[in-house]
């Protein structure tokens, strides 16, 4: 058995983070199936599938829904490694997990070593706009500190779920160019963008 | 004719020498014909004999395979609860382990069972894998099993592999050819981490795992032995946060107890059980009799042990002799404890009932039995029944979901799934009106939510008529089917659905007197070119049910343009949708002033002034839409529907009224 190196359409690799209950399923269910799933059921890790057209071009995704329930927290890591791009979700009707995006934010980093890896901040339910817990300058606030793109969706009312996820596929995509680009270039300037950041600090 | 026929089915039958002989046999061609034509008949006999078996054989092969994976899921169920069961026995064993030195020996019993099945698998490993050297000392063994490793890219199978699971390693074999293993690698299950594949171009019962050298894909054989991967992969994973320090204290406990002699032991556990009797025996018959003394303890065990009917059996003996007497001294407290197992064993058995959430409707609904009855008995049918609806919603829901991504017939298989659970439904509480009114509730509920499901997913804006009726007419008769259990939804279904269903009419009509008469018409006859072509459009017009061949002229004219031609196929399919949609009585308007405007769009149609046409054929078209077309849509209308058509027939005598000269001069004849 011989393996050709089969040239399909190109795969971007999406994770999705956040606390647990924000809407992580409901957002990858509604952008697969066009359907919004009332029940809450936790995840463990589940992976999707799907081609799309992102600008023309072909293209698969591939989204890894994780669980956001604290007693997975330690597995996570294991997951983070295989991911290009992150939507680190939070629902606004939830200050506690607006907060937890922080540490899932540094974990992340931790995990990639790359602080301009592809990420968008994701506000979810903004149907409850009148449940709102979390104002919307402190989110775009956080957002800007991080150098990320800011947006809020509803996995209930589809606003805005297709958006986030092509965002991010254009961000991961055009990463991959660049990084062809300067292909042996890039490791080190990684690490020496990373460890500037810690100089800094 | 059998009896000649017998000749075929024997050993030494040969065609040419059985030829001979019948040819001399016969006498004259005709008696050969008769002869052929009865063999000719029996071959067709034969022929749909075997269709029908291979067909009775086909059904019972999926019957079989429908049943097969119920009762799978079914055993998956059972597994699951007895690992329920095992981890809350867990639980009570740690609760419980240090103030009840007599249990010790239980513990010592199942811990042994543990090790011996990880002593099992460790040899097994020894025996079967001979390239693995680690040692495998004091581990834990989790799961085994085979698994297909699957290309990244294609999906194709890549080879054939065996997996160990310890706690804290996973050995990974592959298969060779004689089945034997050889041993691959081995991984840390901490560096693992386990993806459940859901949707992977139709790939099932896979999960990724991504070790230190890479993701790998890997097909399960079953759901059942996916789920107990992940499962287990999670437990191998926590193992050794959460176990290390708990395996050390028990081992450490065990250790002694092992010292102690197994007489100590035994004499420890005799003098608690010894205790009470003696107790009881002391005192006066103030005190509660024995039995009821130790019920308690006994409704407990039987409750952990799931011996429910015993259980509340117990209970309700315990409740009629302290209602009878109560005199004695601790029957307060006594009352108070079975009251609280009362309550318990009903927690427990709603417990029971709500894990079956997002299983198998079919086998939620077989397991649900048991405790839906107790409950019943309990007096508990209210809050039974509402845990078992919901239960039903979730599985109902699943199912429609699964149905629909994998583009199958929805609406059948709804309301199907809507009388089972009804039937089973009215089987557990059909002495509760309450109960009773929960379920026609609850049906509504379903109803709503189905019908904005169908009208999200199949009634959109912009959906072809046809695609809608039949959608609608799909919906129909297993709706109806539910009024043989005495459920009558098809009304409140056709309610929910007419809104939509309006619409889509109405802009279906707008669309198509748009498109009526766009194409410039010559006012020519139409020439099919073939023959075959004219025969095939005459039979394609029987069809839908008008005869067109007294239009014929010629071998392969017709003698009316082709515009009317395709019209009259248009509106005849047309009608059929709208006669279906006007089942629903407050459609029926709708459905036929669409059919009017669209057929008097195309009446009124007049030759463009800018070319000669012969107006006697203008008028021979209009005549035939008049005359041949439009009584048979209305009677085709009239037919599926089983409604008259006013509005349509209304148009005919409209049209065909005064200008026709025949029927005036008869007028005219009878005036003078
Ligand atoms: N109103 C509203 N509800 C939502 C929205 N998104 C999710 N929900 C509800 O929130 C609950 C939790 O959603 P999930 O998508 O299962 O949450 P999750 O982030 O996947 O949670 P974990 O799997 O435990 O990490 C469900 O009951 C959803 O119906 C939204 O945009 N609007
Ligand atoms: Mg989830």
């Amino acid at each position: 058995m011989s393996k050709k190196p089969t040239t399909g359409p190109a795969l971007h690799k999406v994770i999705m983070v956040g606390s647990g209950g924000v809407g992580k399923s409901a957002l990858t269910l509604q952008f697969m199936y066009d359907e919004f799933v009332e029940d809450y059921e936790p995840t463990k890790a589940d992976s999707y599938r799907k081609k799309v057209v992102l600008d023309g071009e072909e293209v698969q995704i591939d989204i890894l829904d994780t669980a956001g329930q604290e007693d997975y927290a330690a597995i996570r890591d294991n997951y983070f490694r295989s991911g290009e791009g992150f939507l680190c979700v939070f629902s606004i009707t939830d200050d506690e997990s607006f907060q937890a995006t922080q540490e899932f934010r540094e974990q992340i980093l931790r995990v990639k070593n790359d602080e301009s890896i592809p990420f968008l901040l994701v506000g979810n339910k903004c149907d409850l706009n009148d449940k709102r817990k979390v104002p919307l300058t402190e989110c775009q606030g956080r957002a800007q500190q991080w150098g990320v793109p800011y947006v809020e969706t509803s996995a209930k009312t589809r606003e805005n779920v297709d958006k986030v996820f092509f965002d991010l596929m254009r961000e991961i995509r055009s990463r991959k160019t660049e990084d062809s680009k300067s292909t042996s270039g890039r490791a080190k300037d990684k690490c020496k963008r990373r460890k500037l950041k810690c100089i800094l600090i | 004719m059998t009896e000649t026929m017998k000749e075929f089915d024997r050993k030494d039958f040969r065609t040419d020498k059985y030829v001979k002989e019948l040819v001399q046999e016969c006498v004259g061609g005709s008696e050969l014909q008769q002869r052929k034509s009865k063999i000719h008949s029996y071959y067709d006999q034969t022929s749909s004999a075997l269709k029908k078996h291979v067909y009775a054989n086909y059904m019972q092969f999926i019957e079989t395979a429908k049943e097969i994976s119920h009762l799978e899921s079914e055993m998956y169920q059972l597994s699951h609860i007895l690992m329920e069961q095992r981890n809350l026995l867990g639980k009570l064993r740690d609760g419980t382990g240090d103030s009840k030195k007599d249990l010790g020996s239980d513990e010592t019993a199942e811990e042994d069972a543990d090790d011996t099945q990880s002593l099992v698998a460790i040899k097994t490993v020894k025996e079967m894998v001979p390239g693995f050297t680690g040692s495998l000392e004091n581990k834990t063994f989790l799961n085994e099993g085979a698994l297909i490793e699957l290309d990244a890219n294609d999906y194709r199978p890549i080879q054939r592999v065996f997996f160990y699971l310890f706690n804290d390693i996973l050995i990974v074999c592959k298969v060779k050819h004689d089945k034997k293993l050889e041993f691959l690698t081995q991984y840390d299950p901490t560096k693992i981490a386990v993806i459940n594949i859901k949707d992977l171009d139709g790939v099932r019962n896979a999960i990724n795992i991504i070790t230190p050298d890479g993701s790998k894909i890997l097909q399960c054989v079953t759901v059942a032995a996916k789920n107990e991967w992940i499962e287990k992969f999670e437990i191998a994973f926590k193992f050794n946060q959460l176990n290390k320090t708990k395996k050390i204290t028990a081992s450490k406990s065990k250790l002694i107890e092992r010292q102690a002699s197994s007489i100590d032991t035994k004499s420890i556990t005799s003098d608690a059980l010894l205790t009470p009797t003696e107790e009881t025996a002391s005192v006066s018959e103030n005190w509660a009799p024995e039995w009821l003394a130790t019920a308690s303890e006994e409704i407990q065990a039987l409750i952990a042990q799931r011996h429910f009917e015993d259980a509340l059996s117990l209970i309700q003996k315990s409740e009629e002799f302290l209602e009878k007497d109560s005199t004695f001294w601790n029957s307060a407290e006594i009352a108070g404890k079975i009251k609280n197992l009362k309550t318990e064993l009903s927690n427990v058995l709603i417990h029971e009932l709500s894990i079956y959430q997002n299983r198998n409707l079919q086998a939620t609904l077989r397991s649900t039995r048991r405790p839906l009855k107790l409950l019943g008995e309990m007096g508990k049918a209210r809050q039974a029944c509402a845990t078992f609806l919901k239960v039903c919603t979730s599985g109902i829901r699943s199912a429609q979901r699964e149905a629909r991504r994998n583009n199958l017939e929805v609406s059948e298989l709804f309301f199907c799934d809507l009388a089972e659970v009804a039937t089973e439904f009215m089987r557990a509480f059909k002495s509760q009106a309450a109960c009773v009114s929960c379920l026609v509730v609850w049906c509504n509920t379903e109803l709503r939510y189905f019908a904005s499901q169908l009208v999200k997913h199949y009634l959109t804006k912009g959906s072809q008529l046809e695609a809608v009726a039949k959608c609608v007419e799909g919906v129909r008769a297993p709706c109806a089917k539910l009024n043989e259990i005495g459920l009558d939804l098809s009304y409140h279904m056709e309610g929910l659905l007419r809104g939509t269903l309006e619409q889509i009419i109405e802009e279906s009509r707008v669309r198509m007197l748009e498109t009526v008469g766009r194409t410039e018409d010559a006012w020519q006859p139409y020439n099919l070119q073939t023959k075959s072509n004219l025969k095939s459009l005459l039979r394609d017009m029987e069809i839908l049910g008008l005869d067109m061949s007294s239009q014929v002229t010629g071998d392969t004219w017709i003698n009316l343009t082709q515009s009317t031609v395709n019209f009259c196929r248009h509106f005849l399919s047309v009608t059929e949708s709208c006669a279906y949609l006007a089942k629903i009585e407050t459609l029926k308007l709708n459905s036929e002033i669409l059919l009017k405007d669209i057929f008097l769009a195309q009446h009124a149609i007049k030759p463009n002034p800018g070319i000669t046409v012969d107006l006697n054929f203008v008028s021979r078209n209009k005549s035939y839409l008049v005359e041949e077309l439009l009584p048979v849509a209305v009677k085709k209308f009239e037919k599926l529907s089983g409604r008259k058509n006013e509005v349509l027939s209304d148009v005919h005598l409209q049209l065909r009224g005064p200008p026709k000269p025949k029927p005036r001069s008869v007028y005219q004849t009878d005036v003078l």
